[in-house]
């Protein structure tokens, strides 16, 4: 589904500090602008959101270089749009803002690929959104830290680790595309991914 | 109470977007039933999360900026609507893929406690499909090519390995020789995400695919 590239978006190796850890309620700019947006329509707030945000995505789009610069384009306006109509639902306290416009992304970009291989579904994306729901302080607190953890853990796995995560969460490669392309047995890729994954469930857990 | 959950490297590949569309719905249907994945899925799109902030932003241009603040009033686009005769306690995906109650779709009797309904996903390499089994009622004992997934909808069935209730997934692989008998008390539905079967892509063998039956998509 996606073509063979040389480029990767695997962070250096080294990267510890670098990643951004956010600390007790989400009060952060992102975060802030979402719930304006969300509550008031913050026209303001969407721009400075877009300026940030929007290099992102197209990085993401980019990424594996899947899609072509005009689809490219397509994609961070589609993202964009939707992140206007669904700050609404935005929940601060449950979710990092970068983490839920990566999802918005990811889905986007998903029915992208399945567009452009005429792929027919009665499906899309949303579809697969679960209703949101009320969840106990305590769970939600946990989920919280939960988050944190996962970005304080993410500059300290072994760049190995850390580059197969990259492969499949911003070029979108499956394990076995992911194997592929870097030569690799694909039960090298699994273990990889699960190891990463079980020092992060060990952190969560803790 | 879900006790059998997805596999690790399911999950991750459901949070990083990169599972089959069939599989993928599957995954999704046992996140409706049970807490503990969602959270960790959560989790899991945090890595995502992470990793994008740290991409390399890239030049996006005012016009484009100015193009999609010209759009922001524009109305939604409408998903369909759902249908209202089915069981609400079905996933949302499910009922948008069945359209309708258990007794509207096309059941293939297979045995006499046994009957299938193969349900379109576009997916053309997993078949998607709801078994439903008569209470009591056993599966012939069989094996084939590669992965299944199950997830049971209602009722419950009991294998070599244990008892599964709503909401429990299973994975096993096409030499796991095992015989599922569904308990007794109410018929059991579940839904069955099977890689495809054979299918030849060679240009010489492709003549013979029209001989296959093939069920997925």
């Amino acid at each position: 589904m996606v073509e063979k590239t040389t480029q990767s978006a695997a962070p250096p190796a080294q990267n510890n500090g670098k990643w951004n850890v956010p600390t007790g309620r989400r009060t952060d700019e992102w975060s802030q602008a979402l719930v304006s947006v969300g509550e008031t329509q913050d026209r303001a707030a969407f721009t400075r959101f877009f300026r940030h945000f929007a290099p992102l995505i197209k990085a993401f789009a980019l990424s594996g270089s899947s899609l072509s610069a005009t689809h490219a384009d397509e994609l961070v306006q589609e993202v964009m749009l939707k992140v206007w109509q669904k700050a609404g639902g935005f929940n601060p306290e449950k979710a990092a803002a970068s983490t839920w416009v990566y999802t918005i992304a990811r889905n986007c970009r998903t029915d992208m690929f399945r567009r452009l291989q005429k792929f027919d579904t009665p499906l899309a994306s949303d579809d697969f959104e679960l209703e949101s729901e009320e969840e106990e302080s305590f769970i939600v607190l946990h989920t919280r830290r939960g988050s944190e953890r996962v970005r304080e853990l993410m500059g300290e796995l072994p760049p190995d680790q850390a580059q197969i995560l990259a492969k499949v969460y911003m070029e979108g490669k499956s394990h076995s595309e992911a194997a592929a392309e870097l030569d690799l047995p694909l039960g090298t890729v699994k273990s990889r991914v699960r190891l990463a994954i079980q020092k992060l469930q060990a952190l969560m857990e803790a | 109470m879900v006790k059998h959950h997805p596999p690790a490297d399911f999950l991750t590949e459901y949070a990083a977007g990169v599972l089959p569309m069939a599989q993928s719905a599957c995954v999704a249907a046992h996140l409706s039933y049970c807490q503990r994945c969602r959270h960790i899925v959560e989790r899991l799109e945090d890595i995502g999360g992470a990793h994008f902030e740290q991409l390399d932003p890239q030049p996006v241009g005012d016009s484009m900026l100015d193009r999609v603040l010209a759009r922001l009033d524009d109305p939604e686009p409408l998903r369909y609507a759902r249908s209202e005769a089915s069981d609400d306690r079905l996933p949302g995906l499910l009922d948008r893929l069945i359209n309708g109650d258990y007794a509207d779709l096309a059941w293939k009797r297979v045995t006499q406690s046994l009957s299938i309904s193969y349900l379109k996903t576009g997916d053309l390499d997993h078949e998607f499909a709801l078994y439903r089994i008569a209470e009591g009622g056993k599966i012939p004992e069989h094996t084939h090519g590669g992965s299944e997934m199950t997830l049971v909808l209602s009722g419950g069935f009991s294998d070599e390995s244990g008892e599964y209730h709503p909401g429990d997934f299973i994975v096993r692989e096409g030499w796991d020789k095992h015989t599922p008998v569904a308990l007794e008390g109410e018929e059991c539905i579940c839904l069955a995400v099977l890689d495809a079967p054979l299918r030849f892509t060679r240009l010489r063998h492709r003549w013979l695919n029209p001989l296959i039956k093939l069920n997925a998509g």
